[in-house]
């Protein structure tokens, strides 16, 4: 009996000491997690404002005649103008920031082309500037990042590399590499602290140099070996031992792999969990000279190592409350990027209205003939996809800061969906299109009106565009146990197997060109809606001349209304 | 011999050597310049009388210049020439001329336009002026070589004019046939101008009579 008891209470003792320990490591882990992402979130953001700018900047005129009748020297005179609001020079940038420190052209051959002055696009020096350039033009964003300075001034920059298309030849005829400040400058919070890992050099500001170098030894036998692009494990250093995590920043660029590296000196903690062993030890001991005690002494032996149970779930307790700080820190910064986004979203969105409104005024003007009236109507055209654009990354962005809620109602989908067809059938389109509609008469759901109709405007606009001339849309609704199945299907050519995985991500275009307009932002956002109705979106079919998207949404339980009533 | 009949003999002397001299001035060349296909039709539905594709400049549909090198007596008066802006497009979109010739370019259309250049051979920019404004703008082009203009408010209109040493030269036609007359006779070198990259060249020897055939390449 003794001898069950103190091997029960052994094993006990040996699972909640693992437990405390890797709850501390994951509870690390999601915090360093949770901090990428609020990051990314606001690069997302940026990014969509660069590209817009890139695409500004590729249509001057004078931009080219820089490029392509040989006047290097007057391409960064002409595209400062463009550039203005994306360097704010004399602005001290903010942690997330849109502003950039530097901008640099490439010539055709992917070769950084010099400002004919120190400051006209940003001072950097003149071997930071070779590593700029590129074995050839990208065809694609690439991210890429850069250490410069020595010992106090040494930073870590952001490299974004956008090319420029020509918009009447549709070549690439140049590309702009913009750096930015990295928002993790600095240290993280509780305890972590963050450096960077790039082409055998580390940029690690709060680190002293024997633990640097026992980093830096260690990332390089990491990243020797290929395999996962992210990984821990402990590193001795200094005398003292720390848990490092590092995570590959820009995977599938053309610029050389960096990694974000943080260390956690686990010093404390394995001072701790030393502590609880020894506790662990005496108390198992105590447990046995208990059990050579009288029998009838068992219970009173068992509060003991439940007492000390209860002083080491207190250690516990204060590693819990640290991880919560740390979780409650990163809350507030998503909060912060929720806030940023929501005020660039406003700062981009007054420009377009200036300019919509400016072009409208020219329309009504009479000045215009024919041929530039049809120009700046293409042009209004484009202000109102441009604040679709911002309200799409704004929604999204609230939906990733956890701050978008649904007002779950009550919805019938058969007036909506009659409503929708008819506005496609209203639409021009120059494919002829046939449209079939097998729509439930009457079908309640629950969810919040305007987000359903965004998703399924979604899903027919995708299916009018992606469309074949004389082909057609077939749109059907039902209710199938407990659920209302809606589907959206059109013919034209499927989405090939390897993308079918990738078509519901952010800014993913697929094989389609810029001919067809979109941003590619539909799809990821028409799922994280269903997904927040307790529903769901998936590609149901696609082969052949037939493509098809099933949309799910939870039924209305109450029963509808009597309609002879 | 009386004298009026010396005068007739030296005037009919002199009769019989003036063909002879004209026609030393009187060499003509003619041929066909094999154009490149045009690559591919530009991308917007606009009528482009330049397309420029990877850093190459060439007229829409092709064209060649034909021209004779050499050294020539410059020009007795200032020459002038005129390149039109018309419906949103340079017209011609091509325009050869002699060093030093100056250039108008009067605005036919109703909207604004702004020409400019940054060509190494002339830069200049005109700002913006509309068709009733006067004087009307000119750039004199003194300096050989090939100078792209554009319009900073429409980006598509784009012309080339290509600046030459001589006073012979010719645009060929969309087949790429040419003939040039009123040539000097001697040794000299036959150019044919077929887009910003190429530039083909024959030396020939011309003498009076029938025309030189010379094909390029």
């Amino acid at each position: 009996m003794m001898l069950v008891v103190s091997a029960v209470t052994a094993a006990g003792l040996v699972f909640a000491q693992r437990g405390a320990a890797s709850a501390a490591k994951s509870g690390f882990q999601g915090e360093f997690q949770g901090m990428l992402a609020a990051s990314h979130a606001v690069q997302d953001v940026r990014d969509a404002a660069l590209a817009e700018r890139c695409r500004a900047l590729a249509r001057r005129p004078r931009i080219h005649a820089a490029l392509e009748d040989g006047a290097p020297d007057l391409l960064y005179p002409s595209a400062r103008d463009e550039m203005v609001d994306v360097m704010e020079a004399g602005r001290e940038p903010a942690a997330y920031s849109l502003h950039a420190r530097y901008y640099r052209f490439l010539d055709p051959r992917g070769r950084v082309i010099t400002p004919p002055g120190p400051e006209e696009a940003g001072a950097l020096a003149q071997k930071d500037e070779a590593r700029l350039s590129m074995a050839s033009l990208p065809d694609s964003q690439q991210t890429g990042y850069l250490i410069r300075g020595e010992g106090d001034t040494e930073t870590v920059d952001e490299l974004v590399a956008m090319p420029i298309v020509s918009s009447d030849s549709g070549e690439t005829i140049s590309a702009i590499v913009v750096g930015f400040k990295t928002p993790w400058a600095g240290g993280g919070a509780g305890g972590i602290r963050r450096g960077t890992w790039l082409g055998g050099r580390l940029a690690f500001p709060s680190l002293g140099q024997p633990e640097r170098s026992a980093i830096l030894g260690a990332m390089e036998r990491a990243v020797a070996v290929p395999g996962p692009a992210e990984g821990s494990f402990e590193v001795p250093a200094g005398g003292a031992s720390y848990l490092l995590f590092y995570k590959l920043l820009n995977p599938g660029s053309v610029f050389p792999p960096a990694y974000e590296v943080s260390v956690y000196p686990l010093a404390d903690l394995l001072a701790r969990q030393r502590r609880l062993l020894w506790q662990f030890g005496g108390a198992g001991a105590l447990l046995l000279v208990g059990a050579f005690l009288a029998s009838s002494l068992v219970s009173g032996r068992l509060s003991g190592p439940v007492e000390r149970l209860a002083e080491d779930s207190e250690e516990n307790r204060v590693h819990w409350r640290r991880a919560e700080a740390a979780l409650e820190m990163t809350s507030r910064e998503l909060q912060r990027s929720a806030r940023f986004s929501a005020d660039a979203s406003h700062q981009l969105k007054t420009p377009v209205t200036v300019i919509r409104a400016g072009l409208e005024e020219l329309l009504a003007g009479d000045h215009l003939r024919p041929e530039a009236r049809e120009e700046v109507s293409g042009l209004v055209h484009q202000t109102f996809r441009l604040a679709s654009i911002i309200e799409d990354l704004l929604l999204l962005s609230r939906m990733d800061a956890g701050r978008l809620q649904i007002q779950f109602s009550g919805l019938d989908l058969a007036p909506l969906l009659a409503g929708l067809l008819d506005d496609l059938s209203a639409f021009p389109d120059s494919f002829g299109l046939r449209v079939e509609a097998d729509i439930a008469p009457v079908l309640w759901i629950t969810g919040e009106k305007r987000f359903v109709s965004l998703i399924l405007q979604n899903l027919l606009e995708n299916a009018r565009k992606y469309n074949r001339a004389g082909g057609r849309i077939r749109i059907g609704s039902r209710a199938e146990g407990g659920w209302a199945v809606v589907t959206v299907g059109n013919t034209g050519a499927p989405i090939p197997p390897s993308s079918q995985e990738h078509i519901f991500e952010r800014f993913h275009r697929g094989a389609v060109g810029e001919n067809v307009p979109g941003h590619g932002i539909g799809l990821n956002l028409a799922r994280e809606l269903a997904r927040l109705h307790g529903g769901s979106l998936h590609l149901s079919a696609s082969g052949g001349d037939w493509t098809e998207f099933e949309l799910r949404f939870r039924l209305e339980p109450v029963a509808a209304p009597d309609p002879s009533a | 011999m009386t004298k009026p009949g010396i005068r007739r003999l030296a005037a009919l002397a002199v009769a019989a050597a003036l063909p002879a001299a004209a026609a030393l001035a009187q060499a003509s060349v003619e041929g066909t310049v094999r154009l490149p296909k045009a690559l591919h039709a530009p991308v917007m539905n606009k009528r482009y009388g330049i397309v420029a594709y990877a850093g190459v400049l060439s007229p829409y549909p092709p064209l060649a210049v034909v021209y004779l090198e050499g050294s020539f007596a410059p020009p007795a008066a200032p020459q002038a020439a005129q390149m039109v802006q018309k419906d949103l497009s340079f017209l011609p979109s091509l325009l050869p001329v002699r060093a030093g010739t100056r250039v108008e370019f009067p605005n036919l259309d109703s909207t604004y336009h702004n020409i400019f250049s940054y060509s190494p051979a002339k830069r200049f920019d005109l700002g913006r002026y509309r068709s009733d404004e006067r004087p009307i703008p000119s750039v004199v082009f003194d300096v050989v070589g090939l100078v792209t203009l554009r319009c900073d408010i429409h980006e598509h209109m784009r012309a080339l004019i290509l600046v030459l040493d001589t006073p012979h030269f010719v645009l060929s036609d969309t087949e790429g046939r040419y003939r040039l007359e009123g040539l000097p006779g001697g040794s000299y070198v036959l150019k044919a101008w077929v887009d910003s990259k190429t530039t083909l060249s024959r030396p020939v020897d011309l003498a009076a009579g029938p025309a030189l055939h010379v094909d390029f390449p």
